[in-house]
């Protein structure tokens, strides 16, 4: 008899919790069966009237319900607060596509990019980053490079001169000597920085950077340049880049080459940028003159060295699409926040 | 450097096209600039011969002419005035394209059909110094003896194509035709035609040399001097074939005599000049440096005064010419001369680099001399100069020239090995390739086991090593070998350590957090205008700019004292264009001009300079940024009031490391603001980053932290407003002794109701133990000292 009803209430507590609408009707429910006056409460108080024998039974199956009821209820709870959580997320939803706030960054300027660049590349590969004086004396800047007082080789660069011994230097190159003079081999060398020459238009600015590269050690040869630079090239523009030599003349090295890189923007199909060759005009480089070595007290029997250098203005230009070099000089922020 | 591509073709035989011997050239390191068709704008034109002339039915300035053309005649009509029947006449037809844009066509004119134009000389791109009639204002009315209907091209020798080569400065040789023929023959495999050098000698006068002409050299810069005399000289117009070669080349055809000294400059590369015997004083040629305040009158109508620093050839009493750059006027060849002195000299390449700079004259024979001009030349020079009187017959060769030689230049013998030449190139070139390749080139070499016995001539004066043998190797035998090696990255080298510049790394930290603040990095030009001492009150050290001494122009005639100009004008131009908010970096070198020990250079430091102008900033976010920066290096430094004369007294500050100066930073002085024509609240701060990174690396000392939780408190206080919070700040630390652990400014708030001279301070402690956690009373305590501190120092008077 009383299982009977114990089943019954069972059944019909468990639809109502099913059945509940919010916290407050599962609170009435779960008065309903537990309160004083709950159905449960009662039919607990009814197993004086159970006989001995089955007391065990019928306590155990009052037990059972209370624990199924009690977890139901529960459940639910955990339910209905899901729900009221899930409701006040909703709520506090912001419109995403809203600017943000109180964190505008700027910008480094491009070449100085391309100088944290190459120098990284080359700090990899083994080569010190080294400085030299803008202000630079004639010897460094030209006698030591092989390039004497009145020769023909000087007019290749249009100078500044500060005195008759001291100029603003017109390459980077000017490093060379000074660290020659002050390293033994082997070493390796890069200096990037501001070089000058006195000449000012459309696609010539006063001012510009350069990257000067030397290594010095035994038996350094072209088939070394040849590696180096592409290494550089390709970690600079891309896996794909090639580049090719072309026999050239600089007073400091012997031979002399020029080196063309693959276009970068076309991969050598031709474009605007490479005026339709395929290749970019880049570098100059070669094996360092034994006369510039013995100059500098480098015995030139023993050892050898290539240099290599080139415009980072030019670098930077390809590297982001810029067209006018002067647009490095006049730091407009409309121009600079491109490369944010 | 100009060639023709028909002169080159006649010294060395080779047939390829214009285009192809271009390309080789360019491939073997003589780069073809230009390659320019001198018949580009000549098709369709002919030789035509005015048969009839009649009036225009309709218009009475034009007439009709009947032309024969040679395969038909054909009816032109024309305005022209000095055409007549029979005359010779160069006729464009259909399709021409003439120099000056005109395209013809059949047209009507006034109702009569016209076949085509008759053409003036400039029509034709020429002019009366290349052939007669040319110059003037009507139509080019040529010699009776042209064929009719022989293409305008042929007729005028106007078919050659001309190269412009760009010749590097280690190859003084090839500023000739023959040798960038020489280039031609290597690549080509063939040897070069031999130089007519041969010419008659007037043997039946008993008159030499030096019955004309005496020679004396009385200065060391002149190696050589060749002098020969020519008699009964014809002045006159050079044949055209000549004519043709150096209009081609861009050189006005003048006479028979300045012609050839001309066809030899270019042709050989040696410079002659050319003098009037009778107007060579006493017949004595004199090789010396000028006296200061010497004049001449030069060629190109200037007058020079002269110095000991240029080399003369005068007469007995004085000089005729700049020796190598400019004849005079007095001396030269003119219609009058009967006997003319020829001179082929070798001089010294850097007088007359010298000469020519400081007289600011560039001549064809200058850019020759100061390349360098081989002492062997002026022989062949001088023989190719006869040879071409002779073939031209404008004079007759007295027996003998004069040679007065100081230096010798013959062929050098060198040794060269053929495993340093491949060690330098880092490829295999085959020995007989090599040998093959240096032959060609004019340097004769023998195989001998693993060495080349080379004899090097003298117009090669730049091979002296085996560097020299292995760049001509392989600019001949191509450099696309190295198209398809895969060599390793430094196979054969000794690994080295790679480092980073210790001030380029922290200026990248610099950088990197300025942008992260916001900021844009500016590279400005180091060249200022010398107005910055001015414009930013400058009175220190920072007045002595290092100027240039040969400016572009003045606005960047000086090197920058002071990193703060540059950011100010950049600062500027943002605001000129209409940008705002403004947060602007640079890093660079600025420049003084003072003695450095141990240098003939001026000082040179690395600054990191910034400048804001933005609304909701003010000097203590800018001091916010500089401690930030400061904090990424191991500096100790404090700060003082600035005495920058550009920033504003009162709300700036100098860091300084002990006396020595370190940066600064503040608000832009009101008046400077204005002379960079900026509003008022400018902000900007300067870093002296060479010091920074020279410092040691930034250490950190970490002490062991407390288990027990920190204890906070508020504390406002009323003082005067002379009192500085850095002071109190100090107290707090003192007063707190043992328990500090961190006390910070959370308000400052002034009102009428505090009083006048008045502001209310609010700090925040925060105290912590060791070893137990703090009671009430413990930090009652400790407050209550700070408080007394504060009343006692600074007469604080609790809120």
């Amino acid at each position: 008899m009383i299982k009977e009803e114990l089943i019954q209430l069972n059944e019909k507590f468990e639809n109502e919790i099913k059945g509940a609408q919010d916290a407050k009707q599962l609170n009435e429910i779960k008065v309903k069966i537990f309160g004083k006056m709950g159905a449960l409460t009662i039919l607990s108080k009814s197993m004086r009237d159970v006989s001995a024998e089955e007391r065990p039974t019928i306590g155990a199956l009052i037990n059972h319900v209370r624990n199924n009821l009690e977890e139901k209820i529960s459940q639910k709870e955990d339910a209905f607060k899901q729900e009221e959580l899930m409701k006040k997320l909703d709520n506090e939803k912001v419109d995403i596509t809203e600017p943000s706030k109180g964190f505008e960054v700027g910008a480094l300027h491009p070449i100085s990019r391309v100088i944290d660049k190459l120098t990284d590349i080359c700090v990899e590969m083994g080569f010190s980053v080294v400085e030299g004086p803008e202000v630079e004396t004639d010897y460094y800047n030209f006698e030591a490079m092989n390039i004497p007082k009145n020769h023909p080789s000087r007019d290749m660069q249009d100078t500044f001169f500060i005195t008759e011994n001291t100029l603003l230097r017109s390459q980077t190159s000017a490093v060379q000597a000074r660290e020659m003079e002050k390293r033994k081999p082997p070493f390796k060398i890069v200096c990037p920085g501001k070089t000058y020459r006195n000449e000012s238009d459309s696609t010539h600015s006063p001012i510009f950077h350069q990257l000067e590269g030397l290594v010095v050690d035994e038996k350094i040869s072209m088939a070394d340049l040849k590696a180096m630079l592409t290494t550089l090239m390709k970690r600079l523009y891309g896996d794909d880049t090639t580049i090719r030599f072309r026999p050239s003349f600089f007073p400091f090295t012997e031979p002399s080459i020029e080196v063309d890189v693959s276009c970068p923007n076309c991969h050598g199909k031709g474009c605007s940028t490479c005026k339709g060759t395929g290749m970019l005009e880049l570098l100059g480089a070669g094996i360092v003159n034994p006369k510039v070595l013995e100059m500098s007290g480098i015995d030139s029997k023993k050892y050898s060295g290539f240099a290599f250098g080139f415009g980072l203005d030019r670098v930077a230009m390809i590297l982001n699409g810029i067209t006018n070099i002067r647009n490095f000089y006049k730091n407009d922020v409309r121009f600079l926040k491109q490369m944010r | 450097m100009k060639v023709t591509y028909n002169w080159l073709k006649e010294l060395t035989g080779v047939n390829a096209s214009p285009e192809e011997i271009a390309k080789k050239l360019t491939s073997a390191g003589m780069e073809v600039e230009e390659i320019v068709y001198q018949n580009e704008h000549l098709h369709d034109v002919v030789v035509g011969k005015i048969l009839k002339i009649e009036k225009h039915p309709q218009a009475d300035r034009l007439v009709v002419c009947q032309v024969d053309i040679g395969k038909e005649i054909v009816q032109i009509i024309t305005a022209a005035t000095n055409v007549f029947e029979g005359a010779i006449v160069p006729v464009s037809l259909p399709g021409a394209d003439l120099v000056n844009g005109i395209k013809i066509q059949k047209a009507k004119m006034r109702g009569v059909e016209s076949c085509g134009m008759f053409c003036s000389g400039e029509e034709l791109g020429i002019d009366e110094n290349y052939f007669a009639g040319a110059g003037v204002n009507g139509i080019l009315i040529l010699p009776s003896d042209m064929k009719i209907g022989q293409p305008i091209e042929d007729a005028l020798m106007l078919n050659d194509v001309v190269f412009d080569v760009g010749i590097t400065p280690n190859r003084a040789d090839c500023m000739s035709v023959i040798g960038i023929a020489r280039e031609v023959c290597a690549l080509y495999g063939v040897k070069l035609k031999k130089l007519n050098l041969s010419y008659d000698i007037d043997v039946y006068a008993k008159d030499t040399v030096r019955d004309y002409i005496n020679v004396k050299v009385e200065t060391e810069n002149c190696y050589r001097y060749m002098a020969s005399a020519i008699t009964d000289v014809k002045i006159e117009k050079s044949p055209l074939w000549m004519r043709a070669r150096l209009n081609a080349i861009g050189i006005k055809p003048i006479n028979t005599l300045v012609d050839i000294t001309n066809y030899v400059l270019v042709e050989i590369g040696q410079p002659l000049h050319a003098f009037d015997q009778k107007l060579i004083g006493n017949n004595q040629i004199i090789v010396r440096q000028a006296q200061k305040g010497e004049v001449i009158d030069a060629l190109n109508h200037n007058t020079y005064s002269l110095d000991e620093n240029v080399m003369v050839i005068a007469d007995d009493k004085k000089p005729m010419v700049i020796a190598g750059v400019i004849g005079g006027i007095d001396s030269c060849i003119n219609p009058d001369t009967k006997t003319c002195v020829l001179e082929a000299a070798v001089f010294d390449l850097k007088s007359i680099r010298v000469t020519s700079r400081k007289l600011g004259v560039r001549t064809d024979s200058s850019a020759r001399y100061e390349k360098g001009v081989n002492v062997a030349n002026a022989e062949i020079g001088m023989a190719r100069a006869l040879h071409l009187v002779s073939l031209l017959k404008c004079g007759k060769v007295a027996r003998g020239i004069i040679d007065i030689a100081s230096r010798k230049n013959e062929s050098r013998k060198i040794v060269g090995s053929i495993d340093k030449i491949n060690e330098i190139l880092g490829v295999e070139i085959p020995k007989q390739d090599m040998v093959r390749i240096l032959n060609s080139l004019g340097i004769e070499t023998a195989l001998l086991g693993n060495k080349l016995n080379c004899i090097v001539p003298p117009f090669r004066e730049d091979i002296e090593n085996d560097n020299d043998l292995a760049e001509e190797i392989i600019r001949l035998y191509g450099y696309d070998v190295y198209d398809k090696i895969n060599y390793k990255l430094f196979e054969n080298s000794k690994i080295t350590e790679g480092c980073h510049h210790p001030r380029l790394l922290l200026e990248r930290k610099f950088r990197n957090a300025l942008v992260e603040h916001g900021f844009y990095e500016n590279i400005s030009y180091t060249l200022v205008s010398p107005d910055l001492v001015q414009k930013l009150n400058l009175k220190d050290e920072r007045v002595n700019l290092v100027k240039i001494a040969n400016p572009i122009s003045e606005d960047i005639s000086c090197l920058r004292s002071s990193i703060a100009h540059s950011l100010l004008l950049n600062l500027n131009y943002n605001l000129s264009v209409g940008n705002k908010d403004l947060k602007l970096f640079e890093c660079g070198k600025i420049f003084i001009s003072q003695k450095v020990e141990n240098s003939d250079l001026p000082l040179e430091k690395d600054m990191i300079g910034m400048v804001v102008l933005s609304n909701n900033f003010d000097f203590f976010n800018l001091k916010g940024i500089v401690e930030n920066l400061l904090n990424k290096t191991s500096v100790n430094y404090r700060i003082e009031r600035s005495k920058e004369p550009y920033l504003h007294p009162g709300i700036s500050a100098d860091i300084m490391v002990s006396d020595f100066k370190i940066g600064s930073f503040g608000k832009i002085h009101p008046v400077v603001a204005q002379n960079y024509d900026l509003p008022e609240n400018v902000y900007y701060a300067e870093l002296d980053s060479g010091y920074l990174a020279n410092l040691p690396e930034k250490k950190y000392n970490v002490q062991n932290i407390s288990k027990f939780p920190i204890v906070e408190r508020d504390l406002a206080v009323v003082v005067d407003e002379q009192v500085k919070v850095g002071d109190m700040l100090d107290v707090i630390k003192s007063a707190c002794g043992k328990l500090y652990y961190e006390a910070s400014l959370f308000d400052i708030y002034r009102n009428e109701n505090l009083g006048n001279n008045k502001k209310s301070l609010a700090f925040n402690i925060k105290l912590s133990d060791m070893n137990k956690t703090l009671t009430d009373e413990e930090v009652a305590q400790v407050i209550k000292k700070v408080l007394k501190a504060f009343t006692y120092k600074f007469g604080a008077v609790l809120r």
